[in-house]
């Protein structure tokens, strides 16, 4: 009995420590605010990159404009917190009133007083200096295909369309061949690891697909595919931005069974399963 | 004692026709192949000179010689002025009665069962007016080659053996460097990247029974146990020939190769293939 | 079930956006972020990772001929005759399990090898070491002894000086050329070890050498030399006296740098620099472009459209820029060994021709071309981002392009509707005028054209402007013409704008209210708190309440320019296509807005009561 009180003890120790540490500390609230704000920042800054990997997907930095807008959102409700009762407001409110009328805080004061308009002239004039950036340009990844193409002069309705190849011959034989195609032309930019990551990956903008990412193929029937492929970029809608993309329509090198045999590869090499029109139709 | 001076007698034959081989390429280029004339005194040597016969010959070749393209060595005034007359490749070099330079002929088979010392001194691949002296040259397995530039100027001697590791050196200035081979090897391509014409060939082989003809063609291997052997000539051009000779005491057999026209852009073999699904059982050129 | 967009609808695109305006879809730029590799790497079997990861190029048989290999100039990896460039070991040496590993880690840069460190797990591998080992008889020769290479010299100027001088003793410009940029006499004469075509490395591009662009990666090549090619090792200079051990790291220093400290970063705006003193530069020499910025743009392949070429000898070209407000002078600089057609290259170029894949139909069929650079714009701006096809426009959106050959004196402009069909626009439309210069491997073409020509068959280029630009070069002497050549995708020129007024302005009058606005803060406290003890209590309450009148309105307006922002980020999506863009910029506005009038209703009512 007493040995367990003593783990009880010692699994609460960090806590107790804590709780001293934020009773000796965070005992205003308004140092509890800027606790509760710089908790916020870190957590979106640094927590919310950990959160995708769990799941299984890619993680990458949050960026500035969300980082911003979140905390915008934490400062509210923070200011919801603190006027929620009278005397907590008041309480709050007291240090930014002592800075603001007490002598003896003569020097915070001062202090404020020089850097909050430094600031505001800084940001106003690295906001009024000419822009040099290039315009701002949006870039639909998958944009929605249309329901039927013409490949190579004939109509190929895609809607509900599987890939034939998975229900004839061998699938290695496919593979085989997907994966002699896919050296041969698609190699240079989409690379030998299928991330896109090729030695002509880097010269175009925007970058060649990868493959291996949770959010490409994975997420893609193989219709949807096959139209990628067929028509490249040239027969993308405007949001894709047909001008840009150095994908070139397939069509005009490869034949049908090719373009389906390297789907095959595709799906294979990487281990990502296509989405199947089921999927798609539970949506509805 | 006898015996002794027997051995000695014979390898001088072989160094001498060496030198005749190497010079035989060229037009004085220089003492190419003469180092090693002197002192090539292997330790002891299975060969009983006293029973030991020769084979003699001719390498001929018939049809129209091909042109030999010329070479512009403009672009290097030191070594066009070591050179009377407008240098030209090297590939075909015929000589008169129908003689072929350049052809290296060595016992392929029939030495299996002996070993031999490797010689101490080396032979050398002189670098002169931007030529290899001698264009073609035959060496023993861990001989060494001394490698000479006698131009003063960037030579690259780039080796591509298959059956050998290969070499890349460079020689900015007047300077020697050796390097050896340590598996038979017929051919070695051997080139220079600076001056894209420079070409030469070595043969490496396990024993002293090899030699390159010159322009007359003639070709001999002394001293050699009686026995059945297997002679092959080789020549960059045309390929390789086999003739199968029985050496007895004291006579000299024949052999006669002749080259043809028709042979011309034969696969010439540099080594034989690596053969990838048995590389335990690789079979090198000696056994 | 899995939660998966309904691609149909429409209803949601994924937009990816690199707009600092909007927020919006941001996050799902992580979409096309770094890939974590997390289900390679259970395989420990490097015959299982060779296949699947490596044959392709090296083929199964390893003998460097799988099916990507005749795309690929330098071919890939023979490892039948183990012949490795990169190693620790003495030219002919086999090389280290390190040395081998760092090539499969690191890659070759500059050539179709890339760096599995991130794909592979260190597993695999170190299986695929042992396995490549297994293609040639020679490993089971005793293991390698690498060179002992000792600590580099420290880089000093004397030392770089020493550097230059050892690049003329040991003659590294018969290949490399005196300026390094591979352009020496014997460069075109050079053949790899299986007898294709090689080129002497450009050493202003250490980012491409084979085996790390680094002094001490620069000194090791120098000593092991790079088996397989024409590079020799120099170690035997050093062993025979010819020239010292740190001589050859003075060289190395020499050699890195002829390249710049770090890889160029890619921009994708280049700026052409206002010139309000200087006249605009009429030549390539000009001094201005010793001081004008220089924007690196890389370039691949043409391998969109037939004939596809996968071997460009133009990696990339430096592009400078200035303009006076009335005239544009744009530099584009890049190496290229020779002034094509020349014929000492001649014979290089074909052997190109024949090594390379996939000989499309319409592949050329001889070397000897001129060398080319296009440069080319949209013809017009279009509204949105809408621009022509990058390969020299559409049927739709027409390319404006300045063609400059090595040929022609000069250059013309031209309106192309795709790649290969330019049609020079009349001789009284030519506005453009252009310089070449060739020297030690490079051209410097400089184009100088006013920004408007007064034509309306050319692009109009306005200062303070962003406009669309790209590149395409070819090498006629590496048997490119035709759509046989190197490109870019679209970057942007933007003219310098002199300074606006505002920018001088904004900042003081920002600064002054806030300040205002301080003291304004800190007086309202006082009276809130008796410290003002002159004023009565009505006159207290009364300014008490002018400050929070005016609090709320300056809310009520700061939230109505807020929702204006949003109207035009509204405005922009839709403009740009994007419906949901606009759709949700239009909510957020119009939220803003009902939310600005709110506090200056509230506010004048409040205040109003309160009297």
């Amino acid at each position: 009995m007493g040995a367990l009180k003593v783990v009880f003890r010692l699994l609460g120790a960090p806590f107790r420590l804590i709780s001293s540490v934020m009773g000796r500390f965070l005992n205003t609230p308004f140092r509890q605010a800027t606790a509760l704000l710089v908790f916020a920042y870190l957590l979106i800054e640094i927590g919310i990159p950990f959160i995708p990997p769990l799941v299984g997907f890619p993680s990458a930095p949050v960026p500035n404009t969300v980082v911003l807008e979140y905390l915008v959102i934490a400062v509210v409700g923070i200011l919801l917190w603190v006027s929620d009762n009278e005397e907590r407001w008041s309480e709050f409110k007291q240090p930014i009133h002592d800075v603001l009328v007490r002598p003896d805080r003569r020097v915070a004061r001062g202090f404020l007083f020089v850097i909050v308009p430094a600031l505001v002239a800084a940001q106003t004039y690295l906001s009024a200096r000419p822009d040099m950036s290039a315009p701002p340009s949006f870039r639909a990844i998958h944009p929605a295909p249309p329901s039927a193409i013409t490949f190579q002069g004939e109509q190929i309705v895609l809607d509900g369309l599987e890939n034939p190849l998975r229900s004839t011959g061998s699938l290695e034989e496919h593979y085989e061949e997907g994966k002699r195609v896919y050296y041969q032309n698609c190699l240079a930019c989409h690379g030998d690891g299928l991330q896109g990551r090729g030695h002509y990956a880097q010269i175009f903008n925007p970058a060649p697909l990868n493959f291996q990412d949770g959010g490409t193929i994975a997420m893609l029937t193989e219709s949807f595919v096959f139209w990628r492929i067929a028509k490249g970029g040239p027969g993308l809608p405007n949001e894709g931005n047909p001008w840009n993309s150095a994908m070139p329509a397939w069509e005009n090198f490869l034949t049908a069974d090719e373009i389906w045999s390297v789907i095959v590869f595709l799906y294979e090499q990487t281990e990502h399963e296509p989405r199947t029109w089921e999927e798609e139709g539970e949506e509805h | 004692m006898i015996e002794r001076f027997g051995e000695l007698r014979n390898t001088a034959l072989l160094v001498s026709m060496f030198v005749i081989a190497g010079c035989g390429g060229g037009d004085g280029g220089g003492g190419g192949a003469s180092a090693g004339a002197a002192d090539a005194a292997p330790a002891e040597s299975p060969v009983d000179a006293a029973t030991a016969g020769n084979v003699a010959g001719m390498v001929t070749f018939s049809g129209t010689a091909p042109m030999m393209a010329e070479i512009n060595m403009n672009s290097e005034a030191v070594c066009a002025a070591k050179h009377s007359t407008t240098p030209t490749e090297e590939s075909f070099v015929g000589g008169e009665n129908g003689g072929l330079a350049n052809v290296f002929v060595y016992v392929k088979q029939g030495l299996e069962s002996l070993t031999f010392p490797t010689p101490a001194s080396a032979v050398v691949l002189n670098q002169d007016g931007c030529t290899y002296r001698p264009h073609v040259l035959g060496v023993q397995v861990g001989q060494d080659i001394t490698i000479r530039n006698s131009d003063g100027l960037m030579h690259n001697i780039n080796a591509s053996p298959t059956e050998n590791r290969p070499f890349n050196v460079s020689q900015p200035v007047n300077m020697e460097t050796n390097r050896s081979f340590s598996t038979a090897e017929v051919m070695v391509p051997v080139r220079c990247d600076v001056h894209g014409w420079m070409s030469s060939w070595i043969g490496v082989v396990d024993h002293p029974y090899f030699t390159v003809s010159g322009p007359d063609g003639s070709v001999a291997l002394d001293g050699l146990p009686p026995g059945d052997y297997v002679i092959e000539a080789w020549h960059e051009q045309f390929g390789t020939m086999t003739s199968n000779v029985t050496v007895a005491t004291g006579e000299t057999a024949e052999i006669s190769f002749e080259f043809t026209e028709a042979m011309a852009g034969a696969s010439v073999p540099m080594g034989e293939p690596i053969d990838l699904l048995h590389p335990d059982g690789h079979r090198t050129v000696d056994h | 079930m899995r939660v998966l967009p309904n691609l149909r609808s429409g209803g949601w695109f994924k937009v990816l956006l690199s707009s600092r305006h909007i927020t919006f879809s941001s996050l799902l730029l992580a979409a096309s972020l770094p890939f974590v590799p997390t289900h390679l790497g259970a395989q420990v079997d490097g015959e299982v990772v060779y296949n699947q990861w490596c044959a392709g190029c090296h083929g199964e048989d390893g003998a460097g001929t799988g099916p990507a290999a005749n795309t690929m100039l330098p071919r890939p990896r023979d490892f039948t005759l183990a012949l490795y460039q990169v190693r620790t070991t003495a030219t002919g040496g086999l090389p280290t399990d390190a040395d081998m590993l760092k090539v499969i880690n690191e890659g070759m840069p500059g050539t179709a090898m890339p760096g599995w460190e991130d794909v592979l797990t260190e597993g695999d591998r170190l299986a695929l070491v042992d396995y490549l080992k297994t293609f040639s008889r020679f490993f089971q020769d005793d293991p390698p002894t690498p060179l002992d290479f000792g600590r580099a010299t420290p880089e000093t100027d004397e030392a770089i000086a020493r550097g230059a001088e050892v690049y003329q003793t040991v003659e590294c410009w018969r290949c490399h050329g005196q300026q390094g940029r591979g352009d020496g006499e014997s460069a075109p004469t050079l053949n790899d070890a299986a007898g294709f075509p090689i080129v002497a490395a450009d050493l202003t591009e250490n980012w491409r050498f084979n085996g790390g662009g680094e002094v001490e990666e620069i000194y090791r090549v120098l000593r092991t030399g790079l088996d397989g090619t024409p590079m020799p090792t120099f170690s035997d200079i050093v062993d025979a006296g010819v020239i010292t051990n740190e001589d050859l790291w003075s060289l190395a220093h020499y050699v890195r740098r002829l390249s710049p400290e770090d890889e160029p970063e890619v921009r994708e705006v280049v700026t052409a620099k206002l010139l309000t003193d200087t006249p605009l530069p009429q030549t390539v020499e000009d001094i201005v472009w010793e001081e004008a910025e220089a924007f690196y743009v890389p370039l691949a392949g043409q391998i969109i459209i037939k004939p596809r070429w996968f071997n460009p000898r133009v990696d990339g070209v430096w592009v400078q820029a200035a303009h006076d407000g009335r005239e544009l002078a744009l530099l584009v600089s890049w190496g290229d060994p020779s002034e094509s057609p020349d014929t000492l290259w001649a014979d290089f170029g074909e052997r190109v021709l024949t090594t390379m894949a996939p000989g499309d139909e319409g592949s050329a069929s001889g070397s000897g071309a001129a060398d080319q650079l296009v440069v080319q714009f949209p013809q017009e701006l279009y509204e949105g981002q809408e621009r022509p096809y990058f390969l020299q426009g559409d049927a739709r959106r027409p390319a404006y392009t300045w063609t400059w050959q090595s040929d022609v004196t000069g250059a013309f402009e031209s309106i192309a509707r795709g790649m290969g069909t330019a049609a020079r626009q009349a001789d009284a439309e030519q506005h453009v005028r252009a310089t070449a210069q060739h020297a030690d491997g490079q051209w410097k073409v400089l184009f100088v054209r006013p920004l408007d020509t007064g034509s309306e068959e050319d692009l109009a280029m306005t200062v303070g402007q962003a406009v669309p630009m790209a590149f395409q070069a070819w090498d006629g002497d590496n048997g490119e013409s035709g759509n046989q050549g190197a490109v870019s995708t679209w970057y942007f020129l933007f003219l310098e704008q002199p300074t606006p007024i505002a920018v001088y302005v904004q900042p003081p009058v920002a600064l002054a209210l806030t300040l205002l606005f301080g003291l304004l803060v800190v007086r309202q406290a006082r009276l809130g708190s008796g410290m003002v003890r002159e004023l009565d209590a009505s006159a207290r309450r009364k300014r008490i309440a002018r400050t929070r009148q005016l609090a709320g309105m300056g809310v009520g307006v700061i939230w109505l320019g807020m929702a204006f922002g949003s109207y035009q980020n509204s405005r922009a999506g839709w403009e740009a296509g994007h419906a949901d863009l606009g759709f949700w910029w239009a909510i957020i506005g119009g939220l803003l807005a009902i939310a600005g009038l709110g506090a200056l209703v509230g506010t004048w009512i409040h205040t109003r009561t309160s009297k």
